[in-house]
C-alpha cells in the first residue's frame, strides 16, 4: 500500500471514528428496532412467553387487521383527525401569521404566547383541555349561553370527542406553524409588495396573490412534518379518552400500543407500525410529486 | 463487553415493563406460566456461576459477630416495616441475627434494581414480590431458593399455617419458592356519618336491590353541590359492578364458561349487574353517569374523601382515612361488604393474597434468613396492619392486627364494620384461575358497557353484542 493511501485510509478512519458515538445511536436504537419490528411482524409473537418463542405466519398480521374492526376505527379516525387538522391549523396559522404581522401592535407577547402550547408539556396541557370540557369548564357553559339545553358532553359524547380532540390539537400546533410562518413572511421582498400597491392591489388581492405563492414553500414544509406529527398523535388520546367513548377516539398509534402492552400480541402491532409507516409513506410520496403544481420556489 | 450490558439492561427493562403491564390486570392471585421464559433461564444461569464463588463463605454466624440480613420491600419504612425489623432485632439480639430493611419502590425500575442485584449475587438475603407475574419470572430464573427442604426440617407446613385455599396458587409443582404472607379484603368504604344522619344501620348483607334503595335514600342536593349515595368508579373501572359485586356470584372466573371456551356475558347475574349501574345512574340518579366520572375524571379517593358520595367500591382507599394531611376530615369511615345478585347463590367474596416472601438462593446466610421468614410470616407482618396489611397466618391474633389497624385513627374508623369487613376472615375468595384473552374480552365489555350507560344501547343487546364478539375473539 502506498503512503499515500494509507494516509488517505487514517484519515477515513478519524472521520468515522467522529461519527462513530451517533451512527452507533443510531444503529442501537434505530436500525436494529426498525429491522425488529419488521421481522416479528411475520409472526405471531406474543410478549408473555418471552424472546425467540414465536411462529413464522407470513402475513397473517397483514390481513388479519383489515378484519379488525378495532384497527378499522383507529384507521378512519386517524385519517379524519389528519385530514381536517392539517388544513384548518395552516389556514389558520398563515392568517395569524399575517395579521400578527401587518396589524397587530406588541407582536413579540403575541407570537411567544401562541408558541407556549407547543412548547408546554403535553400532559399537563392535555389535562387542562380535559378540564375545559368537563361539564363545568368553559365550552359547555358557553354552549348554554346560547341556549342549548342539553349541550353536548364533549369528551364522553359518541359525536363530539373526537372534534374535541382535534379542537385541541389545531391549538396545539398553531403556534408552531406561526412562528415558521412569521420568519418566512418577514422575508419577503418589500419590493414587489410596493409595486403591488402602486397596481391598485388591495390587502386582500396582495395576501391571496403574493403572500400565499410566496409562502408556498413553507407550506409545504408544515404540511408534511404535519401530517407525520398528526399521524402520531398518542398521549392526547391516552389522557383524554383512552380511545373512547367506545371507539370514537382510538387512534392507530394508540391502538398499536394496547395491542402490544395490554394484549402483548407484538407481532400484529409491529405489523400495524409498518402499515402506519406505509400511510405516511405514500401522503408525503404524494405531496411531493403533487408540488410542481402549486409550490413556486 | 459494555455493550452487551447495556444490551441484557435493555431485555431485562423491557421484560420488566411486560411484567408490570401484566401485572396491572387485577389482584386475583394467579400464577402465570411462562412471563419471559426465554431471557429469564439465561440471566438465572448466568448469576448462578456468579454467586457460586464468593458464596458459602460466612455461613453461620457467631453472637459476637452477629449476621445481618439485607431484607428488601417495597413498602415504605414508615408503614410499618421500620417497626417490624426493630421488633426482630430486638427478639434476635442474643442469637446473633440482625435485620436491615432496604425499600425499593413497587414500579418498574425499583423491580429492575431489585433483579440486577439478586443476579449480582449479593446484597439481598430476602425480598419482597408483589405480583405473581414477578415471582415466576423470579421463581423461573433461579431467583428464589426452594423452601422444601427447610420446611420438612422445622415441621413448616406451609399450607397448614395460611390455608392451603389461599397459597395453592403460589405452588410451582409442589415447590413452595415464597410464603404469601398478607390477604386483603375488599368492601364498600362507607360514610357512616351520611348512615347515621339518614337513620340507616350500617349493613352487614345486602342485595343489589337494597343497596339501590340505600344509595337512593342518601342521595341530596343539586349541581356541584349534589351529594351521591353511592359511586361506581366507571371512569377508572367501568366493570366495577361485575368484578366485584357479580363476581360473588360468578367466582373469580365470571368472564368466562365451558373452561374459558366461550364468554359469559348473558348471563343473568352479569346482566343485573349492568342493570343495577344503569338504574343507579340513569334512573334514580343515585350514582354520578358514566359520562360525569368520564369528563370530571372523578376518582373513588376525592369521591370519599371530599364527601360527595356516600360509598364508593374501593375498600383499598382506607389508606386515605389516615392522611389527614392530603384529606383533612372528620367524618367516620365505616365498610360493608359488596351487595350480592338478588337472586343467585353468592359464596364468594371479593379478596387476594399477596406480599410473598422469598429467600435469595446466593444469600450467605440461608438458615439466618429462613428464620427472618419464619419469623415475619408469623408474626413480624402484625405492625404492617398499620398501613392496612392483614397477615394471612391463620394463628395470628386479630387483636394485635386490629391495634395496628386502627393506630392513629381511632375516632375516624368504625371498629366494628372494619374489623368485620377488612380484618376477620370472611369466606372463600374468588380466584381467577383462567384468563384467554382477558384484556381483549374485558375491553370489548368495556366498550358494550359504556354503550349502555350512555343509553345508547339496550342492557340486553350491549350484552349480547359483547357476547358475541367475545365468542368471535375467543374462536379465532
Amino acid at each position: 500500500m502506498s503512503a499515500k493511501k494509507l494516509r488517505q485510509l487514517k484519515t477515513d478512519i478519524t472521520g468515522y471514528l467522529f461519527i462513530l458515538p451517533n451512527i452507533l445511536g443510531m444503529v442501537l436504537f434505530t436500525l436494529v428496532p426498525m429491522i425488529f419490528s419488521l421481522i416479528i411482524s411475520f409472526t405471531d409473537w406474543n410478549f408473555v412467553k418471552g424472546f425467540g418463542s414465536w411462529e413464522w405466519i407470513g402475513i397473517e398480521n397483514y390481513l388479519e387487521m383489515w378484519q379488525d374492526e378495532w384497527f378499522l376505527s383507529a384507521l378512519r379516525n386517524t385519517v379524519i383527525l389528519a385530514f381536517v387538522c392539517v388544513p384548518v391549523t395552516i389556514a389558520l396559522a398563515l392568517v395569524i401569521a399575517v395579521a400578527v404581522e401587518r396589524f397587530a401592535y406588541a407582536k413579540l407577547p403575541i407570537r411567544l404566547a401562541m408558541f407556549m402550547p407547543y412548547i408546554s408539556n403535553v400532559v399537563a396541557v392535555t389535562i387542562v383541555w380535559v378540564m375545559m370540557y368537563s361539564p363545568w369548564g368553559p365550552f359547555t357553559q358557553m354552549v348554554k349561553m346560547f341556549g342549548v339545553k342539553n349541550p353536548p358532553q364533549w369528551l364522553g359524547d359518541y359525536t363530539w370527542a373526537l372534534p374535541a380532540v382535534i379542537l385541541m390539537m389545531i391549538w396545539a400546533n398553531v403556534g408552531y406553524c406561526v412562528m415558521i410562518y412569521t420568519s418566512a413572511i418577514q422575508g419577503l421582498p418589500g419590493d414587489v409588495y410596493e409595486a403591488a400597491r402602486m397596481d391598485g392591489a388591495g390587502e386582500i388581492c396582495q395576501f391571496f396573490r403574493l403572500t400565499v405563492p410566496f409562502l408556498s414553500p413553507t407550506t409545504f414544509f408544515l404540511v408534511i412534518t404535519l401530517f407525520i406529527n398528526v399521524f402520531q398523535i398518542f398521549a392526547q388520546v391516552q389522557i383524554m379518552t383512552k380511545g373512547g367513548p367506545g371507539t370514537s377516539t382510538n387512534v392507530m398509534v394508540y391502538y398499536i400500543y394496547k395491542s402490544a402492552f395490554n394484549y402483548y400480541n407484538m407481532g400484529y402491532a409491529a405489523a400495524m407500525s409498518w402499515i402506519l409507516f406505509a400511510i405516511l409513506f405514500v401522503i408525503t410520496i404524494i405531496q411531493w410529486r403533487g408540488q410542481k403544481r402549486w409550490v413556486s420556489y | 463487553m459494555k455493550m452487551k450490558r447495556t444490551m441484557a439492561l435493555i431485555l431485562a427493562g423491557l421484560l420488566g415493563i411486560s411484567a408490570a403491564a401484566c401485572g396491572a390486570k387485577g389482584t386475583d392471585g394467579q400464577a402465570s406460566g411462562g412471563s419471559g421464559a426465554g431471557a429469564d433461564t439465561d440471566s438465572g444461569s448466568e448469576a448462578q456461576t456468579g454467586g457460586g464463588a464468593s458464596g458459602k463463605t460466612e455461613s453461620g454466624g457467631s453472637a459476637e459477630d452477629p449476621v445481618l440480613l439485607k431484607i428488601w420491600g417495597g413498602v415504605p419504612p414508615e408503614a410499618g416495616p421500620q417497626a417490624s425489623v426493630d421488633l426482630f432485632n430486638e427478639a434476635y439480639k442474643d442469637k446473633g441475627i440482625q435485620a436491615e430493611y432496604v425499600y425499593y419502590v413497587n414500579d418498574e425500575n425499583g423491580n429492575l434494581k431489585l433483579e440486577t442485584t439478586l443476579m449480582a449475587g449479593e446484597g439481598v438475603d430476602a425480598y419482597m414480590s408483589y405480583d405473581e407475574r414477578y415471582l415466576s419470572k423470579r421463581v423461573e430464573g433461579g431467583m428464589a431458593l426452594d423452601l422444601t427442604e427447610l420446611c420438612e426440617r422445622d415441621g413448616f407446613d406451609i399450607k397448614e399455617l395460611f390455608g392451603e385455599e389461599m397459597v395453592s396458587s403460589y405452588e410451582y409443582d409442589g415447590v413452595f419458592y415464597c410464603i404469601p404472607t398478607k390477604r386483603d379484603q375488599y368492601g364498600m368504604m362507607l360514610n357512616k356519618d351520611m348512615f347515621d344522619e339518614a337513620g340507616i344501620p350500617i349493613p352487614t348483607e345486602w342485595t343489589y336491590s337494597e343497596f339501590r334503595e340505600i344509595a337512593k335514600q342518601l342521595t341530596h342536593g343539586e349541581g356541584e353541590q349534589k351529594v351521591y349515595g353511592a359511586f361506581l368508579n366507571t371512569d377508572q373501572n367501568i366493570l366495577t359492578t361485575f368484578q366485584y359485586f357479580g363476581v360473588s356470584a360468578l367466582g373469580g372466573d365470571w368472564m368466562y364458561k365451558d373452561g374459558g371456551a366461550a364468554t359469559n356475558f348473558t348471563h343473568p347475574v352479569v346482566i343485573e349487574s349492568a342493570q343495577l349501574a344503569y338504574d343507579m345512574m340513569n334512573v334514580d340518579g343515585s350514582a354520578p353517569t358514566h359520562v360525569d366520572s368520564v369528563t370530571q375524571k372523578l376518582s373513588c379517593d376525592g369521591m370519599f374523601m371530599n364527601e360527595r358520595t356516600a360509598m364508593v367500591p374501593a375498600s383499598w382507599t382506607v389508606r386515605n382515612v389516615k392522611n389527614l394531611e392530603a384529606y383533612p376530615h372528620d367524618f367516620v369511615t365505616a365498610f360493608a361488604p359488596y351487595p350480592v345478585p338478588d337472586n343467585a347463590e353468592s359464596p364468594y367474596i371479593m379478596g387476594g393474597v399477596g406480599d410473598m416472601l422469598s429467600i435469595n438462593p446466593k444469600s450467605p446466610n440461608i438458615d439466618a434468613c429462613w428464620e427472618y421468614v419464619k419469623w415475619y410470616s408469623t408474626e413480624g407482618i402484625i405492625p404492617l396492619a398499620y398501613g392496612g396489611r392483614i397477615p394471612l397466618c391463620k394463628s395470628i391474633d386479630t387483636d394485635e392486627v386490629v391495634e395496628y389497624f386502627f393506630r392513629d385513627a381511632e375516632d375516624l374508623l368504625d371498629e366494628e364494620s372494619t374489623k368485620y369487613v377488612m380484618i376477620e376472615p370472611r369466606g372463600s375468595y374468588a380466584f381467577l384461575t383462567i384468563s384467554p384473552k382477558a384484556s381483549e374480552l374485558g375491553d370489548i365489555l368495556k366498550e358494550e358497557m359504556e354503550a349502555i350507560l350512555n343509553g345508547q344501547k339496550s342492557v340486553e343487546e350491549g350484552l349480547a353484542d359483547a357476547e358475541r364478539r367475545g365468542n368471535e375473539l375467543l374462536a379465532k
